[in-house]
């Protein structure tokens, strides 16, 4: 049956792409409500460029999910919304149920997250608490695939995930919304905001739960932990003068894992910073900002009744951005920050503490000699003061436009810096073996290289990108024969090659689809440390219909997940990378369907059936799905402003 | 100035001095401490002799030592484990991670949850009662092969019941630690009568292997 489905989007999609054109103009009502997930080449993005610019002559290609249809596709956290729009993308549970991403074959610690343009302190198994990305507030979330270090250092070696908070705009708007599933979950929030022309402010509160889940097979876990998470946030924006701009923010997050009978894991942040931004004239502008994002984890042992901190890392950044246009062609951005980046650890001898800074400059030109080209060259100096670690990032972009096809072709240097803890860890992992750091690790490295073609007529969309990555000196685990224990280490070079395909269209009636593919190819030699685990075939597919009227409207989405599976040589042996053998993850579809009405502007309504066909793992590996069937949700949304 | 043009410039300013917190974090005195004195203060570190009862608190993190524990005496004392060991004179109950061990005695599971509530029941417990038993696949005294699945065990007695106040589900990783949280009751060579409840399992940093055991002896009627 799944297939059978898999194979009418198929169709279907292809069947968009080949429909002769229709001469009927757009009508902009209907437009909006319809499936314009892919194609809002009009949207400015920042994120690829570190400046404002139009989506269609960005030399970056940058996906884009705006406040809509993260709307429409109704989830709480970030990784549901990535995996749901974005084949290749995977989040899987790793040791003791932490989440942990990989992207095309790039982990956790390879692609950068950012809020607002500003890094996220913390980690746990090399991945930041994706839980802290709650999506309310959120205006847009922009992705760039492939490295990005000339202007974002260290991390941006597969990709960049930069989540851009709402602006209010309106002069007074409150929301309240609520969502429970059926597998015992539920998310209330509330949001107040303002704009009274010179003044800003914007105040949101989430709160999620989740009820211990019990899988319905065998495999690593026999159930998921309960949990539950506040997320408050303050945004305040003050304009004293037409070209002058300040910002300040505050936020408080706490998570709480029932992982054990005697104690829960908890995990809080506190962050804040405030940003001035300055228009000198129409040419040129420049922002300072300060940022603080202090992550801590403790254990609250429920006999004692005694939460002990075991971990925080607290950073503190300051960051000066200055654009220049020397006219419409020629755009200039320099830049530099600094982070004092502070750890303390339950994995470091005597839960001790190090400090690093880190330093950075970077230039880019951003040239358009004549109308259909765009060319972009960009460079980057990081310093890491702990590990004296040195590092220069390349990158040069061009666009080409002919007709309704754009071409795009880039080289882009990655890097990332060896963390504090993978310098200075000391942990003895339950007396089974110890982990160290290493002071000598060299910087992970990579060059990417990227083509893609773009076609772009009326209600269609046809993206084909191509690319490779060789990456050199990743740090991992390695077995030290010598300390009797695993070792942070550099290994040799690997390759990471890949196609991504997306086809997508909308139609003025209403209707809408896309369809998207990708294969990743992780070429990993036999002896390395460690093996590929990433799934060669993964694609994506969403059918949408979508109508307004005045006082009413409604959009019911299909959105399917395809993933291949996985054959992969795994060691037999901790200590030895001789013998392989050979596991198989199996592959597995699921499909959700929802529909979302809006009423009178202002209440919307959605109800959803997650996992449409009852998916069932036979057994639950890590890189499974951790479902037990279908579920339920349904959920209201209420902007009590547009009644008053 | 202008009343609104002065609240939102100190707006401002408590938003701007607020996000300028200390250099190594802020709010640290939201935790609480590790109780310092814990670390050094092992045996019967509380006893009741009016009722026969204490609290015992032993460290027993080494995969590599057996805790004896004397509830006539009130001692405790510890021991490397070797081929040649030679155990004390006198000891009762003997505790390795979370595997425990007797002294000729045996012991019966109770359904009470606490001491008091089986010493107000009057009676001593009915049922069937094991004694240890000889194992060679119990007592882990090396851990490094477990990945490869080589663990290392030492021959021992071990009394599988007693041992149940504390169930380590080792089928996921971290394993899943079930403290029963039930009074044992062990009935000790010398016809004397012990109950026994594990408290707590961890020291107050969260480190595993301290345990904590509520007792009351001689438990009599």
């Amino acid at each position: 049956m799944q297939k059978i489905l898999v194979a009418a989007f198929f169709l279907a999609g292809c069947c968009f792409l080949v429909t002769p054109v229709s001469a009927q103009p757009i009508v902009s009502a209907t437009v909006l409500d319809s499936a314009a997930y892919d194609t809002l080449l009009d949207e400015i993005v920042v994120t690829g460029t570190r400046s404002p610019k139009i989506l269609k002559n960005s030399p970056v290609i940058t996906k884009v999910f705006t406040e809509n249809e993260i709307r429409k596709v109704d989830v709480t956290h970030i990784g549901e919304l990535l995996q749901s729009e974005l084949p290749g993308i995977e989040f899987i549970y790793s040791m003791n149920q932490q989440v942990s991403l990989n992207m095309q074959g790039f982990g956790g610690n390879s692609v950068l997250f950012l809020v607002d343009g500003e890094r996220i302190a913390g980690e746990t198994l090399d991945n930041i608490d994706y839980s802290r990305l709650n999506l309310d507030n959120v205006e847009r979330i922009e992705i760039i695939k492939g490295a990005a270090s000339s202007l974002y250092g260290s991390n941006a070696v597969g990709g960049v995930v930069n989540i851009i908070t709402k602006t209010p705009v309106d002069p007074l708007h409150v929301n309240f919304n609520s969502r429970f599933a059926s597998s015992n979950e539920q998310r209330h929030g509330g949001s107040i905001s303002f704009n009274t022309g010179r003044l800003s402010s914007a105040t949101n509160v989430q709160y999620a739960s989740a009820g211990e889940l019990k899988m319905k097979n065998e495999g690593v876990y026999s159930k998921v932990y309960g949990n539950r998470t506040l997320n408050v946030k303050e945004r305040l924006q003050y304009n004293p003068g037409d070209n002058f701009k300040l910002t300040g923010r505050a936020g408080y997050f706490f998570r709480e894992r029932d992982s054990q009978v005697s104690s829960k894991d908890r995990y809080r942040s506190f962050s804040g910073g405030a940003k001035g931004e300055y228009a000198f004239h129409e040419k040129s502008n420049l922002e300072l900002a300060y940022s603080f994002d202090q992550y801590d984890k403790s254990s609250y042992l429920i006999e004692d009744r005694l939460d002990v901190r075991n971990y925080s890392n607290v950073q503190h950044g300051l960051k000066g951005l200055y654009n220049y246009s020397f006219d419409t062609n020629n755009t200039l951005t320099i830049g530099g920050d600094y982070l004092r980046d502070y750890l303390m650890s339950y994995q470091f001898k005597d839960n001790g503490n190090y400090l690093q800074y880190v330093a950075d400059v970077f230039a880019q030109y951003d040239w358009t000699p004549v109308e259909k080209l765009n060319i972009i060259g960009g460079l980057r100096y990081d310093y890491f003061s702990d590990a004296g670690i040195s590092h220069v990032s390349p990158k040069i972009g061009l666009m080409l436009k002919q007709g309704r096809f754009t071409f795009r072709g880039s080289y882009a240097g990655g890097f990332r810096a060896p963390t504090l803890k993978e310098m200075y860890m000391n942990f003895d992992m339950a007396s089974v073996f110890m982990i160290y750091g290493n002071r000598d690790l060299k910087a992970e490295s990579s060059h990417n290289f990227s083509l893609s073609g773009e076609y772009t007529k009326q209600y269609y969309n046809f993206l084909l990108t191509g690319y490779h990555n060789l990456v050199d000196n990743r740090i991992t685990t390695v077995w030290n024969q010598e300390l009797k224990g695993m070792q942070y280490t550099n290994i040799d070079k690997i390759n990471i090659t890949g196609i991504d395909v997306n086809a997508s269209a909308r139609f003025p009636c209403g209707i809408g689809a896309r369809l998207s593919y990708t294969f990743t190819r992780e070429n990993i030699q036999m002896g390395q440390p460690t093996l590929s685990q990433t799934r060669p075939h993964a694609a994506t597919a969403r059918i949408e219909y979508g109508k307004t009227w005045k006082n009413y409207s409604f959009n019911i989405a299909l959105n399917g997940r395809a993933l291949s599976k996985l054959t992969a040589n795994e060691y037999t042996s901790l200590t030895s990378y001789e013998e392989v053998e050979e596991v198989t993850y199996p592959g597995y579809t699921i499909w959700k369907l929802s529909l979302m009405q809006t009423f009178r502007q202002g209440i919307n309504l959605i109800v959803g059936i997650d996992n449409l066909f009852n998916y069932v793992p036979a057994y639950y590996y890590s890189n499974s799905p951790y479902t037990t069937g279908a579920t339920f949700s349904a959920g209201i949304s209420v902007d009590i402003n547009k009644f008053f | 100035m202008k009343p609104v043009t002065l609240f939102t410039q100190l707006i401002m300013l408590g938003v701007i001095l607020l996000s300028f917190p200390a250099c190594n974090g802020i709010l640290g005195n939201i935790y609480d401490e590790p109780f310092a004195e814990e670390k050094n203060e092992f045996g019967f570190i509380e006893t009741d002799k009016a009722n026969n009862s204490g609290t015992v608190y032993i460290d027993a993190t080494s995969y590599t030592r057996w805790t004896y524990i004397d509830f006539h005496a009130l001692i405790v004392d510890s021991l490397k484990i070797t081929e040649d060991m030679r155990e004390p004179e006198n000891w009762d109950i003997a505790v390795h991670r979370y595997d425990a061990k007797t002294n000729g005695a045996s012991v019966l599971e109770t359904g009470f949850t606490g001491l008091s509530t089986l010493k107000t029941s009057g009676e001593i417990p009915k049922g069937d009662y094991i004694s240890d038993e000889w194992t060679t696949n119990k007592i882990v005294v090396d851990m490094s092969g477990m990945m490869d699945g080589k663990l290392k065990y030492a021959e021992s007695y071990y009394n599988r019941e007693l041992s149940k106040w504390l169930f380590v589900d080792t089928s996921t990783m971290p394993p899943a630690y079930n403290p029963s949280n039930k009074v044992y009751v062990i009935k000790l060579k010398d016809n004397t009568v012990a109950a026994v409840r594990l408290r707590n399992f961890m020291d107050t940093s969260g480190i595993k292997g301290y345990m904590t055991i509520d007792y009351i002896y001689p438990f009599k009627i």
